[in-house]
């Protein structure tokens, strides 16, 4: 390269580069080892695990409904779906509305999962950026876009200076999502120290923390029920059978399917 | 010199110990409760080995799962002692755990003090009421006792509550076949085709169901359904016979208005079935020729008849 090189200083490497390392992966741990602590076992209501198995099964019976007799898949059909005395139409659940703010236990259950993942990256976050900003620790090796560099070069703000250089705020973050292979090294899989875990459930939390109205979800259940019909898979199974693997692929596929 | 060294080294692999290091019995055991096997003597052997060379403590936090483990596998090879000692060391890590508690009546069950252990069952269910395997306990105390009906009873009810517990559906199809319910074992076994409809085994299962109930009807049903499980596995000679019976006797009772498939028809299924069992007896080998033989005049004599 011609344009002269940029020289780090080495204090830089040792007080600031490797800090950041060691304070991101402490924190990791800790936090790890927090929420086992705050962790709270989910009891789960019976007629919840009920209402979800009855769930699965008339599913089951929706897509392997065809392997059994057909007077056997209308006896089940007529179980989960008859008017007046069908599972579906019988079981009327009360709906729930749990609101988050009434019900003390979620609260706390919101509150302990603020507790390890959120607070520790805006406290630690801000300490590192009023404690290491404007140093460069380390660069890139190869050349990158100039797009890259509100991404690298946080708290830096030099236009001239090459995309590969990373700042140290910036050094964090990438810290903060890069180390989890070494968690899963340390404390096994599924462990709490990862940080984009807790990103995804932030994602997802609001639709997972409502638990599903089991009433709408059994009227859903209970249409997929009504509109399916039973294909016996074994109408011709000996012919099948006897004529053997020399079925030609393409008849597999379309046989029944505008029958 | 190669068949004499492996007859020397067989008597050598029968004495081995399945283990020599604390490491081995660890990935020994963390294998099979991965794998849930059910190979209770081998555990308490790895057992054995780790408690009385003093071992246990090595496993670091992995010891408490071993020793449930190997307190269960205890219980069924009837080593009481043994159970005692995982047992203590459970309880006093886990005083107030539920699991534990349900160990502690596991152990009275082993004991047959039936009534103590449904009692504390049921101190379990009133703190976890969806805890589906002490539900599953205090079935099989009915069923050690012997109750059979009352065992029907309960795994109806606890169905009622778990219906896609697949393990409860196959227990209640054995326990209605111990009864000769083979209409309401055949409902179970209904539920685990449709839970698992590539396991050959269930079919050919319901289909030996339906051939006992026999009746036109149900015969045509196993034939189906033998049919299915020979096309599922193709190796099953179970499924194969099961076919060639079902037909030939179909083909047999039909006189002449069969309800979907003619009397031609059964007996050609059921001569393909014997042709196929035949090739296949004859690929293991020739050796065997008069069974052979045996088997050829068995099935013709069975197609005659």
């Amino acid at each position: 390269m011609a344009d002269p090189e940029l020289l780090l200083d080495p204090a830089i490497r040792i007080w600031v580069f490797m800090p950041i390392v060691v304070i991101t992966f402490l924190v990791g741990l800790i936090r790890h080892n927090v929420s086992l602590l705050l962790q709270s076992d989910k009891k789960v209501e019976l007629q919840q695990v009920a209402d979800s198995q009855a769930l699965i099964r008339s599913r089951l019976l929706r897509e392997h409904g065809k392997y059994v007799p057909r007077q056997s898949f209308l006896m089940r059909k007529h179980f989960f779906n008859e008017e007046e005395s069908g599972y579906f139409k019988k079981q009327k659940r009360k709906p729930v509305m749990k609101n988050p703010m009434t019900d003390p236990t979620m609260m706390t259950d919101m509150l302990k999962g603020n507790l390890t993942s959120v607070l520790p990256m805006i406290v630690i976050g801000g300490w590192i950026n009023w404690a290491f900003s404007g140093f460069l620790t380390t660069k890139v090796p190869f050349p990158l876009t100039l797009r890259f560099k509100p991404m690298l070069q946080r708290g830096v703000d030099l236009p001239s200076l090459d995309a590969s250089w990373v700042s140290s705020v910036s050094w964090y973050f990438l810290n903060v999502f890069g180390l989890r292979s070494f968690y899963t090294l340390i404390l096994g899989e599924n462990n709490a120290a990862d940080t984009s875990r807790v990103m995804q459930e932030q994602m997802s939390g609001a639709a997972m923390a409502m638990p599903p109205d089991p009433n709408k979800a059994f009227k859903a259940e209970w249409e997929a029920l009504e509109v399916t019909d039973h294909q016996w898979a074994l109408e011709n199974v000996e012919e099948e059978l006897i004529r053997g693997s020399n079925l030609p692929p393409e008849e597999i596929f379309v046989k029944d399917k505008f029958a | 010199m190669a068949s004499r060294r492996a007859n020397l080294e067989e008597p050598a692999q029968l004495i081995q110990p399945l283990c020599s290091s604390w490491e081995d019995a660890r990935d020994l055991l963390r294998e099979w409760r991965e794998e849930n096997l059910r190979n209770s003597e081998q555990v308490v052997e790895v057992g054995d080995f780790l408690m009385q060379r003093g071992l246990a403590g090595k496993l670091g936090d992995e010891v408490w799962p071993a020793y449930e483990q190997i307190f269960l596998a205890a219980l069924e090879c009837g080593r009481l002692e043994l159970a005692q000692v995982c047992y203590k060391q459970l309880r006093r890590q886990f005083p107030g755990s539920l699991r534990v508690a349900k160990l502690e009546a596991m152990r009275y069950e082993f004991l047959q003090k039936y009534d103590v252990a449904e009692q504390k069952y049921h101190k379990i269910l009133e703190e976890d009421e969806a805890n589906s395997a002490v539900h599953k306990r205090l079935i099989a105390i009915h069923k050690a006792q012997g109750k059979i009906p009352e065992a029907i009873k309960e795994l109806n009810k606890y169905l009622e509550r778990f219906m896609s517990d697949h393990e409860a559906w196959l227990e209640l199809a054995n326990l209605y076949i111990a009864e000769l319910e083979y209409g309401k074992a055949a409902f179970c076994l209904e539920e685990l085709i449709m839970a698992n409809p590539q396991c050959h085994l269930y079919h050919q299962r319901y289909a030996e169901i339906r051939y006992t109930q026999g009746g036109t009807e149900n015969m045509e049903l196993a034939r189906k359904y033998f049919a299915q499980a020979a096309k599922l596995n193709p190796t099953s000679i179970r499924a194969l016979f099961g076919l060639f019976l079902a037909a030939s006797h179909l083909a047999s009772q039909q006189k002449g208005g069969g309800t979907k498939s003619s009397k031609s028809e059964n007996k050609k299924y059921a001569a393909w079935a014997a042709k196929q069992i035949q090739e296949r007896y004859e690929a293991l080998g020739q050796s065997e020729d008069s069974q052979l033989k045996a088997l050829t005049a068995t099935l013709d004599s069975l197609e005659l008849s």
